[in-house]
């Protein structure tokens, strides 16, 4: 399959939604420039194996998202959360809050968003992936990515319009 | 449903995708419709949503990214062809099939044995020239022939008149496609080879043995450095060689 495909015409199609992914997960540039060309690595030397070429696209993300969670737990052993016990809870939303908001906020917020719900949330805001996709690149049951998405965008609201808390590590 | 339900069922509603509702969210956004209160909320969730999608596009893509990428991917291509996995594979299966082929090569090759008059002489005037050593060594004529009839070779060989006055030297019980050959080996009187006990040799088969047929008529050829002489008398085929067409023929 990776024969099949002109590496460079993959990458220019894929290479900056990978990367926003990427750093939406890692907010380091250096780091989501490592993860997007170690993703098209793994292409050039394991692609082949891929038979559905419609499937690229989420072979890319899905790798991706493997090489983040490995060297995440070369760092660190991610925290337990006991996410289904978790409570959704809904900010007030006022046009005073959308005007503020920029990207750099967004991002910023993302990063204090609980780890098990920043790539979820990424997809859902970065691609048009279906619930089923997101669930197929995550490697995870898809009552729990609906699950993590909806607390994830209820936990990222609440950090863009509680200004109080910005600064402050957020609380479930 | 109520409008915090309504909420929760919406958080996740896509605004700028153009998908078709799940009943469930359709049964959300009709109730939005009923709800002023909870059609505010949506207006300004909607509202949030497309900033927050908007802030994540706004990522800007380090300069030069896409192009490293492609360089990196080159240089691996370049990159010496042992320290490619796949043609490293490629090249041991290469050097495998070479070994096998040429153990193939040298193991020796059965080709069938040649089983006419010419492939009997041949082999014969080959046992001959590797100096093969006889069974047993006497002038004895009686005890060779006593020998040879104890190995069921042919021990009642007729020898032609010239023949018969050439000193006998010795016999071996010899074997051609399992079959008994009898070697009875002579000496002209030349001066013989270093190691040597003799230079004349006749070989004797039952005719049955040998599928392809002599002829009464004495046939003529050289084998190596041997000239032979193949004829049939009776029921036996009989090979006489020796290093010079002279004495063959002589004897005859």
């Amino acid at each position: 399959m990776a024969s099949e495909w002109d590496f460079e015409g993959l990458v220019a199609r894929y290479y900056v939604p990978l990367y926003q992914f990427a750093f939406s997960l890692t907010r380091s540039e250096a780091d989501a420039c490592d993860l997007t060309q170690q993703t098209f690595y793994v292409w050039a030397t394991k692609g082949h194996q891929l038979r559905d070429p419609e499937k690229v696209k989420t072979w890319l993300f899905t790798t991706l998202h493997r090489q983040f969670l490995e060297s995440r737990r070369r760092q660190t052993r991610f925290p337990h959360h006991d996410l289904e016990a978790a409570e959704l809870e809904l900010p007030v939303i006022t046009p005073n809050h959308v005007n503020r908001i920029d990207g750099a906020q967004v991002l910023t917020a993302l990063a204090r968003v609980d780890d098990a719900f920043q790539a979820p949330v990424a997809l859902f805001y970065l691609q048009d992936y279906s619930y089923q996709e997101i669930a197929e690149i995550l490697e995870l049951p898809l009552g729990t990515v609906k699950s993590r998405i909806s607390r994830g965008i209820a936990q990222l609201q609440r950090l863009l319009t509680e200004p109080e808390s910005r600064d402050s590590t957020p609380t479930l | 449903m109520t409008p915090q339900q309504a909420k929760q069922v919406l958080l996740t509603y896509r605004p700028w995708l153009n998908e078709a509702p799940s009943p469930e969210v359709a049964e959300a956004l009709a109730r939005c419709r009923s709800d002023r209160e909870l059609a505010a909320w949506f207006e300004q969730h909607c509202a949030l949503q497309h900033k927050i999608r908007a802030g994540f596009k706004q990522l800007a893509i380090p300069e030069g990214l896409k192009e490293q990428i492609v360089s990196e991917h080159r240089a691996q291509q370049t990159q010496t062809w042992w320290q490619q996995p796949r043609l490293l594979t490629a090249a041991a299966v290469v050097i495998i099939l070479i070994s096998v082929a040429s153990l193939l090569w040298r193991i020796p090759r059965t080709q069938p044995e040649d089983l006419s008059v010419a492939g009997f002489r041949s082999r014969m005037v080959k046992t001959a020239l590797r100096a093969y050593d006889m069974d047993l060594e006497t002038n004895d004529v009686t005890q060779i022939r006593a020998y040879l009839a104890q190995r069921n070779t042919p021990a009642d060989y007729e020898l032609p008149a010239k023949l018969q006055q050439t000193e006998t030297v010795g016999c071996g019980a010899l074997s051609w496609q399992g079959k008994p050959v009898a070697m009875v080996c002579f000496r002209t009187g030349k001066p013989l080879s270093p190691g040597a006990k003799s230079d004349l040799f006749l070989f004797v088969i039952d005719r049955k043995n040998l599928p392809a047929a002599a002829t009464a008529t004495p046939e003529f050829a050289d084998v190596g450095k041997l000239t032979t002489a193949t004829w049939l008398t009776g029921d036996r085929i009989y090979v006489l060689a020796g290093y010079a067409a002279a004495d063959v023929r002589s004897r005859l």
